[in-house]
């Protein structure tokens, strides 16, 4: 069963369309990437499925069943920005957050340490800094310890150390089980710890999937024919392979190719040696997921 | 769910001010009111005795409600301009236990004005009329009439918070509304229609003191009488929040 259900999820502004027809599904114990720029409804995504926005069509599903306050509260989300009393203290506002969720009060404690926050618990929400206020935030999420979090842009305004620490709690969390889905506009976050990913721009969804399927597609193979081939040859020679694609000129005589899904560098060595071809030189390139990214939203 | 409502009003400094500017101008008022002088007498001590005291009491603190009004529309703005609403929402609460929290907290305030009314009531009755002290718990059902009206018109802040969401323009709607549009709109309608009015109907709730007394003279008066007014005041009540939960449950947060 799925954590949660996005079946034609749409979404409109007066006559601006945040969202077409999203259909996405994600598995228990996915770290699941959404990944997308500025205003390409990742947030709007969110706040459907978290029952804050309304959607124009579609349907979503937790935990298999219609969206509920009781599902809502077996997932931690932070959502756009930290949401708190300016006038109440860190540990104030989570205790309170802490009795909206139905949680142990015992579990703020825990939370506090976890995100660092235990020495500034007295101090008031409003003189909070930037990146003080998301770690709060993702404390909050912690809360009641819940089967899901849904962290939305986590390391907004955190610093490079704060950025690690992040990472690593959702790696740390991640490797206890749990499903975590987190929208992003920074490609090396999702990058680091996502299983899953979905690329979403203007509300369209553009790919999703498995991170190394999204990936694997976009890795390119490099090769170099010996000095005996001529580069008519080989380029006559890689026509006659179906799955072989997007051939294009590369430096010092060398090519590069994209392959389909399930050939591999040594299918292609194969096959051009099977018609006479060697190698001088054969590389898999990887792209990484902010290439692969442009070539998805170009 | 109501716990966590206490955990954002008890340190909130703005409840307590407003609470405290309650009782100290209607203390101040009664209290200023025994010093009145009519047709060269001072009105002194005839005006605190039982029984009309309590009608009398409750009339005058009809006057500070909108303070109560005003301190709702606070709490409930505050909740968007912060985001709290929508925050609460995504922890696991519904939008019917949103408007239930403010529904209790509108009971709380309008406990507060009546315990607030019968505070002063024994104190200026029995210190400045103690003769009449046998009679002091005669009329308290002015108290019930007056909580009635509050929760009325809080029921109206708490709709007009929820429909405009920032605090200054609802103050300023819900101010213009009993003040000015509603008195407007009484004028244009013939009087059997305009005493079915929301705010005329919570008025008429607390009548004034000695309305049956110039009943008598100039004929009865148009407004109905408190009894009446009961039920269709609860009617109000139940509508304004239906419509605030429909409002919010309708838009996005």
């Amino acid at each position: 069963m799925a954590i949660l259900e996005l079946n034609n999820l749409s979404k409109a502004y007066g006559s601006t369309t945040a969202l077409r027809n999203l259909t996405l599904s994600v598995e228990p114990g996915s770290v699941y990437g959404l990944l997308g720029p500025n205003g390409s409804g990742k947030t709007t995504t969110l706040g459907i499925a978290l029952g804050v926005l309304r959607a124009s069509g579609g349907s979503v599903r937790w935990f298999g069943q219609a969206p509920s306050a009781s599902n809502r509260r077996r997932v931690g989300a932070l959502l756009e920005t930290p949401n708190f009393f300016p006038y109440l203290s860190a540990r104030q506002n989570l205790l309170l957050a802490a009795d909206v969720k139905h949680a142990d009060p015992s579990t703020v404690d825990r939370a506090l340490d976890v995100t660092g926050l235990g020495t500034r618990q007295h101090d008031a929400f409003k003189g909070f800094s930037l990146g003080m206020k998301q770690r709060l935030a993702l404390a909050s999420t912690l809360l009641g310890n819940p089967e899901v979090l849904v962290l939305d842009e986590p390391t907004n305004g955190l610093d490079p150390q704060g950025i690690a620490e992040v990472r690593g709690l959702v790696t740390r969390l991640a490797a206890d089980g749990k499903t975590i889905i987190i929208a992003s506009h920074l490609l090396d976050e999702i990058e680091k710890v996502c299983t899953h990913v979905a690329v979403l721009q203007r509300g369209d969804l553009r790919a999703a999937g498995p991170v190394h399927n999204i990936l694997a597609t976009a890795d390119r193979v490099v090769l170099r024919p010996a000095s005996d081939t001529s580069a008519t040859t080989l380029q006559q020679a890689l026509a006659t392979l179906p799955w072989v694609s997007d051939v294009r000129p590369e430096t010092a005589g060398s090519f590069s190719v994209a392959l389909s899904a399930g050939q591999g560098s040594a299918d292609l060595n194969r096959a051009l040696f099977a018609q006479g071809i060697a190698l001088a030189g054969l590389e898999v390139r990887h792209r990484s997921l902010e290439a692969q990214f442009l070539e998805l939203t170009k | 769910m109501f716990r966590a409502e206490l955990r954002k009003i008890l340190p909130y400094r703005t409840v307590w001010i407003i609470l405290a500017l309650f009782i100290v101008l209607l203390a101040l008022f009664v209290s200023a009111g025994g010093n009145v002088v009519l047709n060269g007498q001072q009105v002194g001590a005839t005006l605190y005795t039982f029984p009309g005291l309590w009608q009398k009491l409750a009339y005058v603190a009809s006057y500070f409600n909108l303070l109560l009004g005003i301190l709702l529309v606070i709490l409930i703005t505050d909740e968007f301009q912060f985001r709290t609403f929508r925050q609460q929402v995504i922890d696991g609460a519904s939008v019917a236990e949103l408007l239930q929290n403010k529904l209790l907290v509108s009971g709380l305030l309008a406990a507060f004005g009546m315990l607030t009314v019968l505070g002063l009531g024994f104190y200026f009755g029995l210190t400045r009329a103690a003769d009449t002290a046998n009679q002091a718990t005669v009329g308290i059902t002015a108290v019930a009439l007056y909580g009635v009206q509050v929760l009325g018109l809080l029921s109206l802040a708490a709709l007009l918070a929820v429909l405009v969401r920032r605090s200054g323009p609802s103050i300023l709607l819900f101010l213009l509304y009993a003040w000015v549009v509603e008195p407007l709109l009484r004028f244009s309608l013939p009087d059997e229609l305009d005493r079915y009015l929301p705010a005329k109907i919570f008025n008429s709730l607390t009548p004034m003191p000695g309305q049956e007394v110039l009943d008598t003279m100039t004929g009865p008066s148009v407004a109905l009488l408190p009894t009446q007014a009961l039920p269709l005041a609860l009617v109000y009540t139940a509508v304004f929040w239906g419509l605030s939960y429909f409002v919010l449950r309708s838009r996005d947060l």
